[in-house]
């Protein structure tokens, strides 16, 4: 790949700034080095011969979280997010890559029972010092960037994956004639396996048949590394596993998963016949979150009211341009007082493949996010994606919050069970 | 190049991962937001005011310039690095530090943004005014820089109208406190207002004081929408000439319409030639009916229709749109040049006529948005950068259009700045003089020229030569050296600078002079034959006299096309003169409303130490080219020049001026003005005075339009009734005698008359200390809460007592100028009180480069100087 294919988009930034405005990294270092506007120059400079592909292209390149509020707030529309992207494949064809990325593209994501056990074996091998593996893990941002340091982290994680106790395969519901699809993602998979169960038993009960896909990883962590090569293999892995069966629809619980499959026919720029397959299936695919709005679910029974918060994930808000959803449905559920945190649609933090070097800056932004959550006084931190809900329960730990992170799949399935043990909180 | 030591030291000053000097982290630091690009050797992002300070000092060791930079989103290469220098991020200085409702002022830090800062004084039911369309992404600190404006300028004034007070890193490696939060800034040299628009120059802001002001009760936008530019340009004469202030008047034209809407619509019609977005905010009581007289003027000059917000969403709708404007133009092409000269506002149907012109002449698109109230126009010239010729061309057309707007009247920057990109077109408004004048006092501050250097002013050559002194080369500055009077003041002037002799500028003399005793030898030089009207556009309500010309004769004057001057100068007699108002910038109470001089002064002409004359400023609202000399010399007090003439923004006649008092103890009157200085109202004065026993009549008045008045004045009775004061009445006034005049009579019937600032909250506390300190003394009080300025006179005033009421003063924050007091005591007392202040130094500093040989007012400076 050359960058200088992508140099039309990226002269079109006239440097007025206005990226600055919401990017969580610029709002943290006040660098340009994190922020649209300095990416987007360097990979001008590049262009235009100012500077070399070298090492210090890292730090530009790699701490951008993909989140995609730079376009939000760009005038000119500018895919900022996109653009890094192939910075980033640039990036590793001229600089390098590191083989712990090897290792865990391609070994280790396409399989995901090779991937539970790998995350098994890396968290209690921890204690001996960090493990290649480990370190690759690390990557994957479903496991928190924080993986290879967070005990607590490692005493939660399942014995036995999600798909090690629903295995994959059709389970019946009692709707009328919906066939879906239930695509589980790493996330769920390895860790939120609660969000997991909860989004099953609603699927059962929408759907005439539910089917647990033997999905692999949707492919982002590799595409959002600059590894398209990888991402692309994962990707028409899964496109077979969706056209192997008849579904209405293909539902996910992690909004990550399902913006990045909604683009798979992007992927294959290059690919004719993946391509037309990719445009055939993706429109099957829905997040939990449309999902839900789209067919209503079971009213749940609240006892006691609680306030509930929302966290709009990245791939969600911007990926997906869902905003209003998620909000009108936590509104409709009685017993919910709903309070909008400011800077809702920030991102956490737990975005990107750089986990282990950007620790600091991530725990910055964390941070940020965490004095708006506080604010509204929330019992309930709502949110749709597994990787988010791993950032934001470590911040809540870290700052001593008492406040339940969980999956809007929990909240609205499970909102009769969650009364039990929560103090009502005073209102703010 | 730097050396690896001066690397090193800086590491250790900020941290290492604080510094960058990576090819990318140079590359990263070489743009701004404007088109200039130059590579800096090393980028520092200093966390406190002492890293600041080392930094300072290790970069003057190691013989390094260096640049204060906020978010980069000046449009004049501000922040660009000329000389491969040092570039000091201040984007780790983003703290609120304090806000406080009550006295009307905010502490930030400079890397906060306006908009963060606005969104966190908001929730203390306040607002900054100054509000640039880039307030997102702009810091307070690079809005100081620039002297920044936006669309709610138009009613309130731009950045320097809001700054209170600053610390400040000098260059040599000092911090150093400029201003406070008192309204009235520390007497002498206005040096808080020399700082805003200074370009990072003159020293780096570390903290900022801001005035913040208690929110409007409510606003109604609107949306006019033409089929042809001169129609709105005509619209906004119009309504500014019918009295009416909107808060905004921003047009977009078909361009820039397109641009928006094919970007984030926002409801612009696609077909119309131009829209204004006309704001009016006040009382609920009548503004609805401002905003339908505003849409009869509009409908009567050719609009097509005038559509109103109706709600929150559709008003940040329409803002959204203006706001990101610049941005959006990225839809029609890579780059754009964005050009910020001023006219004034009659003149911008010819301005838009002569810019399309210079488009077309060199093939680019043009899209306009821009300030239209204020005259100060914003041509988006559309190109691509990587097209050398289109650079080439892009920079001619952006030459020609200053020079249009220049030769209209105006000025080459109305808010951008003047950095790097205009800098050969200071010569269009400046003379040659006028720019040397500048670089001597940017050197008063910085020496060796290390601060942001090779900006602003013209370069000279050789480098470091002063300037040839030719005129400037397209404004047409009337009045001058040829103006009545001031040729034969010239030749006094020259005469007594050859032979080593001095002169006091002098005006009708019927005033106490302000300042220390000066030089006996020193001789006066009159302004009286300075009468002249040099030029008065009472359209564009702008007004150029001689300084000679009594205040009476000026409101006369204006008086005939129902205009006015705000201010109403304590102690100023019937036949005091313009230029003494000019010289000593002294305002009434009124100034919380109105503004003081320094507000209301645009430009002025004086003559220096040399017996030459040099202008500073102009004729237009906005204006940013240079150093604020005309703020320098506003306050002067004769000690910098002799000012010659002003010209000064005048307003229409509000229809009818009412107070209403109360009476009540002291604690009662000073809660009823707390009250009344965050309630959202628009009081023109608050203020006290004593009456029988221990108790005080607290009076506010409101001056405007009737009804707005008269409710206003409803509200005010109840709230000085809540307040516990009693006796409440209302009384109509006269405007230009205002409410006080007598008053202050009498107070300057005492010996001495001492003036002590403090904010609002502390005026009681100060009161009673003075009450002890001056005991027995029999004084009389006048305090002014609505600008924190207590006036106490007194017919003794011992050396003992003086100290006292100077550390009582000092001990609340405050500062002192004694204004009235017999020679006696001013032989062997400074009457800027006897603690010596930091910032006299850097007042000394500039007398020193401005005035070398002691021409002016020998004596008269604080410290005596
Ligand atoms: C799309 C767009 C719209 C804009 N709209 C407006 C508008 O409506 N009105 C307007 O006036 N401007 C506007 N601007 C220009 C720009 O945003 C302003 O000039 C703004 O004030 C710059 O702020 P900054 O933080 O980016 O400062 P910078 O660009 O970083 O610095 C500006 C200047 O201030 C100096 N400076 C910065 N910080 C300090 C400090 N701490 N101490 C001393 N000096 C310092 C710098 O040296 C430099 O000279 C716009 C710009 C863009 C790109």
């Amino acid at each position: 790949m050359d960058i200088r294919e992508q140099y039309d988009a990226i002269a079109q930034c006239n440097k007025c700034g206005f990226c600055q405005t919401a990017c969580p990294i610029f709002r943290s270092t006040g660098n340009e080095a994190g922020v649209a506007r300095g990416r987007l120059a360097l990979m001008r400079a590049i262009i235009e011969n100012r500077v070399n592909w070298s090492k210090e292209m890292e730090e530009p390149l790699f701490n951008c979280l993909g989140c995609g509020a730079c376009t939000t707030h760009c005038n000119g529309g500018i895919q900022t997010a996109d653009l890094i992207m192939k910075g980033r494949a640039v990036y590793l064809e001229q600089v390098g890559r590191k083989p712990i990325h090897k290792l865990l593209f391609d070994h280790l994501l396409p399989y995901p029972e090779r991937l539970h056990k790998a995350a098994r074996f890396a968290a209690f091998g921890k204690n001996s010092g960090m493990s290649k593996v480990a370190k690759a893990l690390g990557l994957l941002k479903v496991l928190g960037r924080d993986f290879s340091k967070a005990e607590d982290l490692v005493e939660k994680l399942p014995t036995k994956p999600f798909r090690g106790t629903i295995k994959p395969g059709e389970y019946p519901g009692t709707g009328e004639s919906l066939r879906i699809g239930y695509f589980v993602g790493c996330g769920v998979d390895i860790i939120q396996q609660d969000a997991g169960k909860e989004t099953m038993k609603i699927l059962q009960k929408i759907g005439k048949s539910v089917t647990v896909l033997n999905n692999c990883c949707c492919g982002l962590p590799p595409w959002t590394y600059g590894d398209a090569e990888a991402a692309a293999k994962l990707a028409s892995k899964n496109l077979d596993i969706f056209s192997s069966g008849s579904f209405d629809v293909i539902v996910t619980d992690c909004s990550s998963c399902a913006s990045f499959i909604k683009k798979y026919p992007k992927i294959f720029e290059k690919d004719v016949t993946k391509q037309a397959k990719a445009k055939a299936l993706s429109p099957l695919f829905k997040d939990m979150v449309e999902f839900l709005s789209e067919h209503g679910y079971p009213a749940p029974i609240r006892e006691e009211p609680v306030i509930v918060t929302y966290h709009d994930p990245c791939h969600a808000v911007r990926g997906q341009g869902i905003a209003k959803e998620p909000r009108e449905i936590l509104k409709s559920i009685p017993g919910i007082e709903f309070r909008e945190m400011p800077e809702a649609n920030w991102c956490c933090g737990g975005a990107g493949s750089y986990a282990m070097t950007h620790y600091d800056l991530s725990m910055q932004v964390l941070d940020r996010k965490m004095k708006n959550v506080a604010s509204t006084g929330a019992n309930f931190l709502v949110t749709s994606c597994p990787a988010c809900m791993i950032q934001l329960s470590h911040g809540v730990r870290k700052h001593g919050l008492d406040i339940t992170v969980c999956h809007i799949s929990e909240l609205v399935a499970g909102a009769k069970a969650m009364n039990a043990g929560i103090k009502m909180k005073k209102s703010a | 190049m730097v050396s690896e030591n001066f690397i090193r030291e800086l590491e250790s000053i900020v941290g290492a991962s604080h510094v960058a000097i990576s090819s990318t982290g140079i590359e990263l630091y070489s743009y701004d937001a404007s088109l200039i690009k130059s590579n800096p050797a090393v980028v520092v992002f200093p966390g406190d005011t002492q890293e600041v300070a080392q930094v300072v000092k290790a970069a003057n060791r190691e013989g390094v310039a260096y640049v204060a930079r906020g978010f980069g989103t000046n449009l004049s290469g501000g922040t660009i690095s000329v000389t491969e220098g040092l570039v000091i991020c201040m984007s780790r200085f983003n703290k609120i530090l304090g806000i406080y409702p009550e006295d009307r002022y905010a502490v930030v830090q400079p890397g906060k943004t306006n908009l963060e800062v606005q969104e966190a004084v908001g929730k203390h039911n306040c607002f900054y005014a100054p509000d640039p369309a880039s307030q997102k992404v702009s810091t307070l600190g690079g809005n100081v820089g620039e002297n920044s404006g936006g669309p709610l300028c138009l009613k309130y004034g731009v950045t320097s109208n809001h700054i209170l007070g600053m610390e400040m890193v000098t260059s040599d490696g000092e911090v150093v406190r400029v201003g406070g939060p008192v309204l009235d800034s520390i007497p002498g040299y206005d040096l808080r207002g020399l700082m805003v628009g200074s370009e990072g120059g003159l020293g780096i802001i570390t903290e900022l004081t801001l005035r913040i002001l208690p929110k409007t009760e409510t606003v109604i936008t609107m949306l006019a929408i033409y089929d042809d530019i001169p129609s709105a340009a005509n619209s906004v004469s119009r309504i500014i000439a019918a009295g009416i202030v909107p808060n905004t008047l921003e047009m977009m034209d078909a361009t820039v319409i397109e641009a928006v809407e094919s970007n984030k619509p926002c409801g612009y019609p696609r077909d119309a030639a131009a829209v204004l977005i006309i704001e009016v905010e006040g009382m609920k009581t009548g503004l609805k009916e401002q905003a339908d007289q505003i849409q009869e003027i509009c409908m009567a000059t050719g609009c097509r229709e005038v559509r109103v917000a109706g709600s929150e969403a559709e008003r940040a709708s329409l803002w959204a749109g203006r706001k990101g404007a610049f941005g959006a133009m990225a839809q029609l092409a890579p780059n754009y040049l964005v050009n910020d000269a001023c006219v004034p506002r009659t003149n911008l149907p010819e301005a838009l006529e002569e810019v399309a012109a210079i488009a077309d002449k060199y093939h680019f698109r043009c899209g306009n948005v821009f300030h239209a109230g204020d005259g100060n126009l914003h041509p988006l010239l559309l190109f691509d950068s990587r097209n050398e010729d289109d650079l080439k061309r892009v920079h001619k057309a952006g030459w020609d259009i200053m020079e249009a707007c220049v030769r209209l009247g105006g000025t080459i920057t109305g808010e951008h700045g003047v950095g790097r990109e205009k800098q050969e077109g200071m010569h269009l408004v400046f003379s040659g003089d006028d720019l040397n004048t500048q670089t001597r006092l940017k050197s008063a501050f910085d020496p060796n020229n290390k601060l942001n250097p090779d900006k602003v002013i013209p370069l000279s050559e050789p480098k470091g030569q002063p300037l040839p002194p030719t005129p400037p080369r397209t404004l047409k500055r009337p009045g001058g050296a040829s103006a009545s009077g001031v040729a034969e003041a010239m030749a006094e002037i020259k005469a007594a600078s050859a032979s080593g002799g001095s002169v006091i500028p002098v005006g009708a003399e019927l005033l106490e002079t302000y300042g220390n005793i000066c030089d006996a030898s020193a001789k006066p030089v009159k302004s009286l034959a300075m009468t002249d009207v040099i030029d008065y556009d009472h359209e564009n309500q702008v007004i150029t006299v001689g300084s000679g010309m009594s205040i009476d004769d000026l409101q006369a004057l204006v008086a005939e096309h129902n205009q006015w001057l705000p201010i109403r100068p304590p102690f100023f007699k019937d036949g005091s003169t313009m230029g003494a108002l000019a010289a000593t910038a002294v305002s009434g109470p009124e100034r919380m409303y109105y503004g003081a001089p320094r507000d209301f002064l645009m430009g002025l002409q004086y003559i220096d130490s040399e017996g030459k004359v040099i202008s500073t400023g102009g004729k237009v609202v906005k204006n940013v080219a240079g150093y604020d000399m005309t703020r320098l010399l506003c306050g002067s007090n004769g000690t910098l020049g002799m000012i010659t003439e002003g010209t000064w923004r005048i307003a229409t006649k509000p229809e009818l001026c009412t107070m209403t008092s109360g009476t009540g103890d002291l604690a009662s009157c000073s809660k009823a003005a707390v009250a009344l200085m965050t309630a959202n109202l628009f009081p023109v004065y608050i203020a006290a005075v004593p009456v029988e026993g221990d108790n005080w009549r607290l009076t506010t008045g409101f001056e405007g339009l009737t009804d707005v008045v008269r409710h206003q004045t409803d509200l005010t009775s109840a709230l000085l009734a809540k307040n516990g004061l009693t006796d409440i009445a209302d009384k109509d006034y006269d405007l230009l005698t205002g409410p006080f005049k007598e008053y202050f009579q009498g107070l300057d019937q005492k010996a001495y008359v001492i003036k002590a600032g403090a904010i609002t909250t502390k005026i009681p506390e100060l009161f009673n200390g003075l009450k002890m300190a001056l005991n027995g003394s029999q004084p009389e009080w006048f305090l002014d809460f609505g600008c924190g300025r207590i006036y106490v006179a007194v017919d003794t005033l011992d050396q003992q007592t003086y100290d006292a009421v100077c550390k009582k003063i000092a001990s609340v924050g405050g500062h002192i100028r004694v204004d009235k007091a017999p020679e006696a005591f001013k032989r062997s007392n400074d009457v800027y009180g006897t603690l010596p202040r930091p910032e006299w130094k850097l007042m000394h500093a500039i007398k020193k480069a401005l005035d070398p040989k002691g021409v002016f007012a020998p004596g008269r400076m604080q410290g005596k100087i």
